[in-house]
């Protein structure tokens, strides 16, 4: 019975409608640390930071450490990512000057990627793109990346040319402006980041809910007898989420770099 | 009302995803189609698709995120 108390016990359902956490701050913080180095905190987020980062720089090294001319399966691999970011992504949107940004875009689709699947990992289970911080580190990046672009090719007529589109009727161009506006320096980061945070939150929240009760009807086996077998269905489900999962985290890392591309490339060719 | 806070907040996120469950529809629909017409331009109506999925998807995340706020 204890497993089912443990459960219940989080919120009083006669007193509340749903169960949720008592704020968000734990959707932005990690609040153990394992270890700290004056005020800094040494989370299990920032040690799985810090695999993710090693686990790129490693697999880029080992496979390209020796180029061969028929690479190995590993280096097939690594070649083909490499190769995607590259073509599809940096050249296929930004053009043939896209070869410039290919190491910032490779380097966050790899590491987005690494962060991702680690909601996937047996054992760790936790994906670190779900803390509000490193999506939105991320962005600021990329928004960094492309106001600057913009500043360096247009001169301050890239703003101008946001807040005064010439392609717009003269009446409507202020409202036209103040929309671009808004959504080119303030929504365009926000999105980006609350994409991929929302995206892994709700498949972490989705893998805990169905996994963990399936396996707590199946625990508590000792105390509801045969009911227990209610488990069976929400582990399968479980399962299939899972699957699914892995569709999501692929494409997130995916949808992140090809947007921070195309924002780029709004900032190459304003006039587009 | 204090105890209701998180059934309307519930609520609000289920309006939130009317809107880009539609949205998502169409683009989609529209993507295969031109797929089914033209598919040398496959890859091009692809990534349009993806990106047009994350623009509308933004929408209902946002109302998925404004839940945990609430």
């Amino acid at each position: 019975m204890d497993v089912l108390i443990w459960a219940s016990e989080a919120c009083d359902t006669a007193k509340e409608i749903i169960c949720k956490p008592e704020n968000v701050v734990e959707l932005f913080e990690h609040k153990e640390a394992l270890f700290s180095i004056g005020p800094f905190d040494f989370t299990r987020t920032v040690f799985l930071i810090f695999l993710a980062t090693l686990i790129v720089v490693a697999s880029l090294y080992v496979a390209f450490r020796k180029p061969k001319i028929v690479p190995g399966k590993f280096g097939v691999v690594m070649e083909s990512l490499v190769g995607f970011v590259r073509d599809d992504v940096a050249k296929g949107t930004i053009g043939p000057e896209g070869g410039r940004y290919v190491p910032y875009l490779l380097t966050i689709f790899l590491f987005i990627l690494v962060g991702n699947l680690f909601e996937l990992t047996p054992l760790v289970n936790f994906p670190i793109t779900s803390r509000m911080a490193i999506p939105a580190m991320l962005s600021v990046f990329t928004w960094l990346i492309f106001v600057i672009v913009g500043f360096a090719k247009n001169g301050f007529g890239y703003v101008w040319g946001i807040m005064w589109p010439k392609s717009v009727p003269i009446a409507l161009r202020w409202l036209v402006g103040l929309i671009e506006f808004v959504s080119t320096f303030l929504l365009r980061p926000l999105t980006l980041a609350v994409r991929l945070f929302a995206n892994l939150v709700a498949g972490h929240l989705m893998l805990t809910l169905l996994l963990g009760s399936g396996w707590l009807f199946f625990a508590s086996v000792g105390d509801i007898g045969l009911r227990s077998i209610i488990g069976l269905p929400w582990f399968a489900f479980g399962l299939l989420i899972f699957v699914f999962e892995f569709v999501v985290a692929v494409l997130q890392a995916y949808i992140f770099t090809l947007l921070s591309a195309v924002y780029i490339q709004t900032s190459v060719h304003p006039e587009h | 009302m204090e105890e209701l806070k998180g059934a309307i907040a519930l609520i609000g996120y289920g309006l939130a995803a009317i809107g880009p469950g539609v949205g998502i529809g169409i683009v989609v629909g529209n993507a295969i189609q031109a797929m089914a017409r033209q598919p040398e331009a496959a890859g091009v109506a692809r990534t349009t698709m993806f990106l047009g999925i994350a623009f509308t998807e933004a929408l209902a995340l946002i109302g998925f995120v404004l839940f945990f706020i609430a």
